[in-house]
């Protein structure tokens, strides 16, 4: 084999290489960039500016008052889709129960939105015997399209002060890890940076969120 | 042979399956008719007596016919643990039977059972909305 015949065949497997590792790399950005938030087991945005803006919504208390996410900028919010029928949300309730007690002063707001068709009826008496301390809204399906569809409960999305969505988290998730995230949002008035220490454990994604199709 | 009834339902959590073929009985008879369940791997729904005042119960309906459904019977539930809760629960395969009786003055010929699962399905981790799948029963009454 001549040097010149050598030299063409290592250019051609370099760019073989290179052009491999190229596509690679996009399908894998591409893949990467736009998970379907319901397949998420549970994901972060750790980067403020690739955080997107938590889609507004207006739904009503158990007594009829109408609730504004977005009245609610300034707060970090915990935003728990759940249901009574839904044994690993009543897991999570007793947690949130606490958290309220815990963080509200500080600036959390915890909204439950429930997605039982039957509405208060059976909610209301589930909210009484729960003791369930915090804002409880109903849920409707143009609300939960607004959040990818909301297949399965629990899922849960924390909300920074700004109303942007930094957590999600679709199925139970751990008390310890949901309490490091919520006081990482809520350090977040005084620093504007997250410690990392307290988000070991979370996955970075982005998130796209719009009406499923 | 069991026709899976196009149960694709609850992002899939569930298939029901009847009987396929023709089910033959005489006026003043009665049969027993199995409706076959399976949950997928890891996926359990309620069973039809569960634990817990809001859970929701699987069960079996069946739509009026010239069959009169008298008896419905539910397999064994298993008990499971999600959290501290004991659960009363179906996982796997599992068949729901109904015992018909075809009256003295059933129209003779053939005709459908209509019967609807009603169901709520779950992991350990995360449940999905109550679903509601339909089954067919091809009869032929003589």
């Amino acid at each position: 084999m001549s040097s010149d015949t050598l030299s063409v065949e290592v250019t051609l497997k370099r760019f073989i290489l290179g052009a491999t590792t190229i596509i690679v790399a996009f399908l894998s950005a591409s893949c990467a960039s736009k998970p379907p938030i319901h397949e998420e087991r549970a994901s972060a945005v750790d980067k403020h500016q690739d955080r997107k803006a938590a889609p507004d919504f207006t739904l009503k208390d158990a007594s009829g008052n109408e609730v504004k996410l977005s009245d609610l900028k300034g707060q970090a919010v915990l935003l728990n889709f759940w249901a009574t029928w839904c044994g690993p949300c009543g897991l999570e309730i007793p947690w949130f129960i606490e958290f309220q007690q815990q963080f509200k002063s500080r600036g959390l707001e915890i909204v439950g939105v429930a997605m039982d068709t039957e509405g208060w009826s059976v909610i209301k008496p589930y909210v009484a015997a729960h003791k369930m301390n915090y804002r409880v809204l109903l849920g409707d399906d143009p609300v939960s399209q607004l959040y990818g569809g909301v297949d399965s409960l629990p899922t849960s999305f924390l909300i920074d002060r700004k109303g942007r969505i930094a957590f999600v988290h679709v199925g139970l998730a751990g008390k310890n890890e949901y309490a490091k995230e919520i006081q990482g949002l809520l350090d977040e008035k005084q620093g504007g940076i997250i410690t990392r220490t307290a988000l070991d454990n979370v996955v970075p994604a982005l998130l796209h969120l719009g009406p499923t199709k | 042979l069991f026709l899976p009834s196009f149960i694709w339902a609850q992002q899939n959590k569930l298939i029901v399956s009847a009987p396929a073929a023709p089910v033959e009985l005489s006026r003043g008879s009665k049969i027993s008719i199995p409706v076959k369940v399976s949950t997928l791997p890891g996926f359990h729904v309620n069973s039809d007596k569960p634990r817990g005042e809001f859970l929701i119960p699987f069960s079996l309906s069946w739509q009026q016919s010239g069959l009169k459904s008298q008896r419905i019977t539910y397999p064994a539930a298993e008990t499971i643990k999600v959290g501290n809760d004991d659960l009363s629960v179906f996982t796997g395969t599992f068949n729901v039977t109904t015992e018909f009786v075809a009256s003295s003055d059933a129209p003779a010929g053939p005709a459908t059972l209509t019967g609807k699962v009603h169901y709520q399905a779950c992991n350990n981790q995360m449940c999905f909305r109550p679903a509601t799948a339909e089954v067919s029963v091809p009869v032929v009454i003589r």
